[in-house]
């Protein structure tokens, strides 16, 4: 209890103005749900740069996973390490600074529905790292450009597309040049013609020294971009593998039986 | 400055029969508020779903006129002016005693202020009701009439055994809330002379100057009315109405 | 017929703005001058209290619901006696009954515009409040720039249902004698008594448009523009 006491105020006080090592690493990660335990002992090591796809059926654990790097979700137990400082007892000021160099891209965009799309980027250039308007205003421009939306830049969420929305999403999660990215399922709820777009972005990212931890359900991307997938179910991790063996040769039987019935869903053994 | 409160001058004797007196007068003319707004907003809820272009005009007149006036000036109205316009003979048998016209507690009712009092707080507050339960009914999901329909249900049991139930659920903390809101509305009859228990605690206050202990008494009373009748009135609804409640207070 | 008019010509000055000559407005000045004072105090103070209750849920979230319960649980004209009694002893000093009736309005509707703007607060997806965890903002610009603009434009026709009641809880003024509209109305019907229908129609009558006028006037001021038509999913 005391231990803890001090160790706060030590973790507290960590610096994450600047990670020196973009690594992520849980530590017999626990978390329950009241009873329900979510995530149960898992032991996972994310390198800098790295591109890690996260697979498995609904219900698993995989959001909660990455939810609780950037404290989304709380730990029940456990740690998990940035830059491999413990994050468990992060609070206040030094939980924000962690924050604003993680970046996160939702399943449902939530980008912020009173602001058009340059104003969305920008909004936490200028209120949370304190750049001026201008510079702010450039830097947005400059980040549509690249997922491809300058025409869009004075648009309201509800005029673009879902695929679209989820661009100028990811723009605003690279706005404040983030060295970890995290994505929550960034296409499951696009319609399937507009998933092309966004994985396109995606793949740009890919490899440019950004860690980029994606929950995904797009077996193409994971298998194309991914350095390593890993298979979680049960809330616990299964297999971990560079997708050439884990598309081709899954150890796990739950592996195997979740791939055969995305890869092949009409042909399955019929549920017991 | 200290506080000296003499609760004994407030409920004891003749204050405490006042306050009594007060408190049932208050329930009475709400039960009857209450059942008269009741029939009033169905009966207008019937017009305007019935009555073609007119109707629907006649009952947004009336919600509109009833909303966006003061109920204290309606029920100065209602007691100055309109009381004065009704037959003579019929006026002449109200003012009249009527030792039987009591009901329990010795609250009398055949007076122009209980009559103008229940009278004006029903039709304020059904201007209001009629709204609520029409928002109601509205919020039951445009599927459920669509499968009714399919299956080949008439316009009256569709109304009446798919519509309604759902609707009167969705409606009736709304509902319950323009019932409580009578209750206290009421206080405003003493503005016309009515012997409810505001105009109690304010005799009591002039009797004898102990307004904060008054006061005190009365805001309980009518914080305790309020809280039993709520639970009561929302046990008495409809059944999901009520984990609707649970879902909005938690 | 044309006697029942005169009434009203007559008095017309005295119930438009009562003795405003000698320093006392009254009528319907008076009312527009406290529904007006009561709004200016109860909506930073309502929407103060709100962001409270939500970054404080908990021990604070609970009293504050307690408060408003409180509040709007018992009869408004209770709420003025209580400001009445109460705040000359607190105060030391008497305040003119026009200001108490409006600080007592006040109290109350800021109960309902903390009700309201919480609930907007509520409703608004989850998403929008993550999104802005996630970038770093404190909980201080989380409401600030991102909350509460769409929080305010969405409850915006909740709050004039509020002001409309707040303009209509003015005449309670009457049962203390304040001089506004209603109690003016009530006087001139004492010194005349001949005829109630005519004052009291046109009492209802100013009432009714000075209340849907607001109502016309919201409307017509925030239409319905696509574009701004927020997160609702």
């Amino acid at each position: 209890m005391l231990s803890g006491f001090f160790s706060q105020s030590a973790a507290g006080s960590a610096d994450f103005s600047r990670l020196e090592n973009a690594s992520v690493e849980f530590r017999d990660v626990v978390k329950a749900f009241g009873d329900q335990r979510v995530l149960n002992g898992i032991n996972l090591t994310i390198n800098p740069g790295e591109v890690v796809a996260i697979l498995g059926p609904s219900g698993s654990g995989k959001s909660t996973l990455i939810r609780l790097i950037n404290q989304l979700e709380s730990l029940s137990e456990g740690d998990i390490l940035i830059d491999n400082k413990s994050t468990r007892q992060l609070s206040g000021r030094a939980l924000r600074q962690l924050r604003s160099r993680v970046g996160f891209v939702f399943q449902q965009f939530n980008l912020y529905a009173h602001l058009n799309a340059v104003q969305n980027i920008s909004l936490a250039l200028e209120a949370v790292h304190g750049w001026n308007k201008a510079a702010a205003h450039t830097r947005a421009l400059e980040l549509l450009n690249q997922v491809g939306l300058s025409d869009k830049a004075q648009h309201m969420p509800s005029q673009l597309s879902g695929g679209q929305q989820q661009r100028v999403a990811i723009a605003r999660a690279l706005a404040s040049s983030p060295q970890i990215i995290l994505f929550d399922e960034p296409t499951s709820a696009l319609d399937p013609e507009m998933i092309g777009e966004v994985l396109y972005v995606m793949k740009t990212l890919a490899h440019s020294g950004i860690t980029m931890i994606v929950v995904t359900h797009e077996m193409q991307f994971a298998r194309e971009i991914a350095d390593r997938v890993v298979f979680i179910d049960g809330g616990e991790i299964c297999e971990i593998a560079p997708p050439a063996a884990f598309f081709t040769r899954p150890d796990h039987p739950r592996a195997r039986r979740f791939l055969q019935k995305v890869l092949d869903p009409l042909h399955q053994e019929r549920p017991a | 400055m200290t506080l000296l409160l003499d609760w004994q001058g407030v409920l004891t004797g003749q204050p405490l029969q006042w306050i009594i007196s007060g408190f049932l007068t208050t329930l009475w003319v709400t039960v009857a508020g209450i059942l008269l707004a009741t029939i009033l907003a169905v009966l207008f809820l019937g017009l305007r779903t019935g009555g073609g272009r007119v109707g629907y005009a006649v009952v947004a007149a009336w919600v509109s006129l009833f909303r966006n006036t003061p109920l204290l000036v309606q029920l100065l109205f209602w007691y100055f002016a309109a009381w004065n316009l009704l037959p003579l003979t019929f006026r002449d048998f109200i003012n009249a005693d009527h030792p039987g016209a009591i009901l329990p507690g010795n609250v009398w009712w055949l007076t122009p202020e209980f009559i103008c009092s229940a009278w004006g707080l029903a039709v304020f507050t059904s201007a209001f009701l009629i709204e609520e339960i029409e928002s109601g009914l509205r919020a039951v999901a445009n599927g459920q009439r669509e499968a009714a329909v399919a299956q080949g249900f008439s316009t009256w049991r569709l109304f009446r055994l798919i519509l309604l139930p759902q609707g009167l659920a969705n409606a009736w903390q709304p509902i319950v809330g323009q019932y409580l809101n009578l209750m206290k509305l009421s206080s405003l009859a003493s503005g016309i002379g009515f012997a409810e228990l505001t105009y109690q605690v304010r005799q009591i206050e002039s009797y004898n100057a102990h307004a904060l202990e008054a006061f005190a008494v009365g805001t309980v009373l009518y914080l305790l009315t309020g809280v039993i009748a709520g639970a009561i009135l929302v046990r008495l609804g409809p059944k999901h109405a009520r984990t609707a409640t649970k879902k909005r207070m938690a | 017929m044309l006697e029942n008019l005169t009434v009203i010509t007559d008095n017309l000055d005295y119930l438009l703005w009562g003795r405003l000559a000698d320093g006392q407005p009254g009528g319907v000045v008076l009312t527009l001058l406290m529904a007006l004072g009561a709004a200016i105090l109860a909506l930073p103070g309502g929407v103060a209290l709100a962001c409270a209750a939500w970054r404080y849920p908990g021990i604070i979230r609970r009293v504050l619901f307690l408060w408003a319960e409180l509040i709007r649980g018992i009869p408004l004209i209770f709420v003025i006696f209580w400001l009445w009694y109460l705040l000359p002893m607190l105060t030391g000093s008497d305040l003119p009954g026009a200001v108490t009736v409006t600080l007592a309005l006040a109290w109350f509707t800021a109960a309902s515009v903390m009700h309201s703007v919480l609930a907007g607060l509520d409703a608004l997806p989850v998403g929008q409040y993550e999104a802005a965890q996630t970038q770093g903002f404190t909980a201080g610009q989380t409401l600030r720039l991102i909350l509460l603009p769409q929080v305010m434009r969405n409850v915006q026709p909740s709050l004039v249902g509020i002001f409309i009641s707040l303009l209509k809880d003015t005449s309670l003024a009457f049962i203390v004698n304040v001089p506004e509209l209603t109690t003016v109305a009530g006087q001139v019907n004492n010194r005349v008594q001949i005829y109630p229908t005519a004052i009291f129609i046109f009492t209802g009558v100013v009432y009714y448009l000075l209340c849907s006028g607001v109502g016309l006037v919201a409307k017509r001021w925030k239409p319905r523009d696509p574009r701004l038509s927020l997160a609702q999913r």
